[in-house]
């Protein structure tokens, strides 16, 4: 069921102001999509790969630098493109549970 | 006290304790190896070190602390176990670029199909496998079951040594594409195509590299047509070894335990297994032991064919392979004492003999022997041993019973007739074997001038089958004139000399008399007999009275005699 919602998670976090690693997972943890950190960082790297993410380097005043991360342009695509196909399947969902309630 | 080691984590200084350093180490080399393979492993790994060092900076107070055990733990904690770094491939499916999809296409593996079952699904997971409708595998399953068992048994084992396929992945196992030659063609095609592919986009700077890379390609497709050969031959093997073990079992099982179990019911023949055996064992445990003793070996052989045949065979446990190894040399040990135990029954031979005078008052001129045979015949059952069978005598007891009894004519070197009757029996004593022989009922009389010899033995059925015999032989006075009934055609032993060139079974057809150098001559033999065409390296005869051969040699002799009357070979020299 998590298939693809982390990920789609991780970009809507990423919308509009860059993050670094730990604000992110502060976020997926405060929603508990996430039980360990460990996860992220793989998924991190493969959506760089994948071009839908880029960072850049800044000092940290406390400890190592940080690895922000940001979207880029086909991210910016690919999450509206994900947030249309999320309200079709939430609309779906909705639909076809309400219906079983009723 | 415990030393310290320090570490360069994401570039910052860590001074750690040696347990937690070692721990440390471990947890990042699992990671590292759940990584291997993946693109941009390093760069994860380097991300981790770092969020791993910001974490060790948010827990200490002062530079000067040293990491324990106890924050380390606590890393693992919030970082999670190796497996956790696992992310799905699946969920890159939609993502692109990130995959190479539908790269290497699944090979088939044998489950048992639970969503399409009748039995236990082996059938409808066969169908995936073999890749014909499961409705034939059930019928070629019922076929062999009905005639020959062995679909039973194939089933069985197949239920119990195939997985079901429960997860996706294992059903998707279970439906993937058939190992067949067009697959292997294909793959061989695609590697060529890659071939092809790079020559085209040649890259000149890097030719060397892709020398080197169309090399691996190459070797890669060849390896694959080798290793198919290799497979076909050893599924065939597999095959092979699946069907000689079913067929050993199915036939140990239905011949010996079909005995065993009828041993219950009382079928002719079975009591011979008592007259036979000497060890006290009964018939069910000499049974299990031999199906033990032969099937075991041959369960291993058909479950070494299904497990070359079928990639994901269960294993039918260590616990359970040593136990059936167990068992095995049990029953040998069991059968090799029940073996010599049956073998020492006939250690020894004992005989009895007894000699009596025949016509005591006075010895007629002309002498008849006569055979008299059984009605016992007549009540004699199919199965035998060692020339010994089972018959009712005339008060209905069961009784052994042989009619392989001879004579000989020998002289008598005084003026009466005698006759010599000796038993022989076998025993685990000499003793023991003594007192069977005596135990051999054996009786003669005289009528008249003639001696009447029972052609049959007979003895209680709890002496058992020891190999009983018996020897006559009929001491004959010199001049004394003999002749013999048509009954005892067959019955006149090798030992008994005489004068022409006859076969024992022709001498009762004239008369005869006992000379004073113990050979018997022939009053009323035709001078020719067996003599046409004869030459000193002997002859051969075919005509209508069968085939007659007489051979010499330096002294060596054979004769062959077919007739009517059946086949005789003598040989000596």
């Amino acid at each position: 069921m998590r298939k693809g919602v982390l990920e789609y998670c991780i970009l809507s976090i990423l919308e509009g102001e860059d993050k670094y690693a730990s604000e992110i997972l502060e976020a997926l943890k405060d929603a508990k999509m996430l039980v360990v950190e460990g996860t992220i960082y793989p998924l991190l790297t493969r959506l760089k790969n994948a071009g839908l993410l880029n960072y850049r380097w800044e000092e940290s005043t406390s400890g190592p630098p940080r690895k922000y991360y940001a979207l880029t342009e086909t991210g910016k695509v690919f999450l509206s493109e994900l947030n249309t196909t999320w309200d079709e399947l939430r609309t779906a969902v909705n639909l076809v549970t309400n219906a079983k309630n009723k | 006290m415990n030393k310290t080691v320090d570490i360069n984590l994401a570039n910052i200084l860590f001074h750690v304790d040696e347990k937690a350093y070692n721990k440390l180490q471990r947890y990042l080399e699992a990671i590292k190896r759940s990584f291997a393979g993946t693109p941009g492993s390093d760069e994860i790994l380097a991300d981790i070190e770092a969020r791993i060092a910001e974490l060790f900076q948010e827990k200490l107070e002062n530079e000067r602390q040293v990491i324990t055990l106890k924050e380390v733990d606590e890393i693992i904690t919030i970082m999670g176990q190796p497996e956790d770094y696992m992310v799905d491939e699946d969920i890159f499916d939609d993502v692109p670029k990130t995959e190479n999809t539908g790269s290497t296409p699944r090979v088939k593996k044998l489950y048992r199909d639970m969503d399409n079952k009748y039995i236990g699904g082996v059938c409808a997971g066969l169908e995936y496998y073999l890749g014909f409708d499961a409705l034939w595998i059930r019928l070629i399953f019922i076929f062999l079951a009905l005639f020959t068992g062995f679909g039973f048994i194939a089933y069985i084992l197949l239920w119990i040594l195939v997985p079901e396929a429960a997860t996706t992945s294992q059903k998707l196992d279970m439906k993937g594409e058939p190992i067949n030659i067009s697959n292997i063609e294909k793959k061989v095609k695609e590697g060529f195509d890659g071939v092809a592919e790079r020559v085209k986009n040649v890259d000149y700077e890097k030719v060397g590299n892709k020398v080197k890379d169309r090399g691996r390609t190459f070797f890669d497709a060849l390896g694959d047509i080798i290793m198919f050969f290799f497979m076909v031959i050893g599924k065939f093997i597999g095959i092979l070894l699946i069907i000689i073990g079913a067929a050993t079992l199915i036939g140990l099982f239905v011949g010996l335990f079909t005995v065993g179990i009828l041993d219950v019911i009382h079928i002719p023949g079975l009591d011979f297994y008592d007259m036979v055996n000497s060890t006290d064992a009964p018939v069910w445990l000499v049974t299990l032991l031999t199906f033990f003793a032969v099937g075991i070996p041959f369960f291993f052989l058909l479950y070494l064919g299904l497990k070359i045949l079928v990639n994901n065979l269960k294993s039918i446990g260590n616990i359970a392979k040593f136990s059936l190894l167990g068992l095995w040399l049990l029953s040998i040990i069991i059968l090799a004492i029940l073996g010599i135990k049956q073998a020492t029954a006939h250690a020894y031979t004992g005989s009895t003999r007894q000699d009596e005078v025949l016509f005591a008052d006075k010895t007629p001129d002309t002498l008849l022997v006569r055979m008299k045979s059984s009605e016992l015949y007549s009540y004699q059952e199919d199965i035998g041993f060692d020339g010994m069978t089972l018959t009712r005598n005339e008060e209905g007891e069961r009784v052994l019973f042989s009619d392989d009894v001879h004579f000989d004519i020998q002289q008598s070197e005084d003026s009466l007739a005698h006759i010599h009757i000796r038993r022989d029996a076998d025993g685990s004593t000499f003793e023991e074997a003594e007192a069977r022989a005596g135990k051999i009922d054996y009786v003669y009389g005289l009528d008249g001038n003639a001696v009447v010899l029972n052609d049959y033995i007979t003895t209680a059925i709890e002496n058992k089958v020891r190999d009983q015999q018996i020897h006559i032989n009929l001491l004959i006075p010199v001049g004394t004139v003999l002749q013999f009934d048509p009954s005892t055609r067959h019955k006149l032993g090798w030992a008994t000399h005489y004068d022409e060139d006859l076969y024992p079974s022709d001498v009762p057809d004239y008369s005869w008399i006992m000379q004073s150098d113990g050979k018997i001559h022939c009053l009323d033999c035709p001078a020719d007999v067996y003599k046409k065409e004869r030459d000193e390296d002997g002859h051969i005869i075919i005509n209508k009275e069968g085939v007659d051969i007489d051979l010499k040699d330096h002294g060596d002799s054979f004769k062959m005699k077919i007739g009517n009357d059946g086949l005789h070979i003598k040989s000596g020299e």
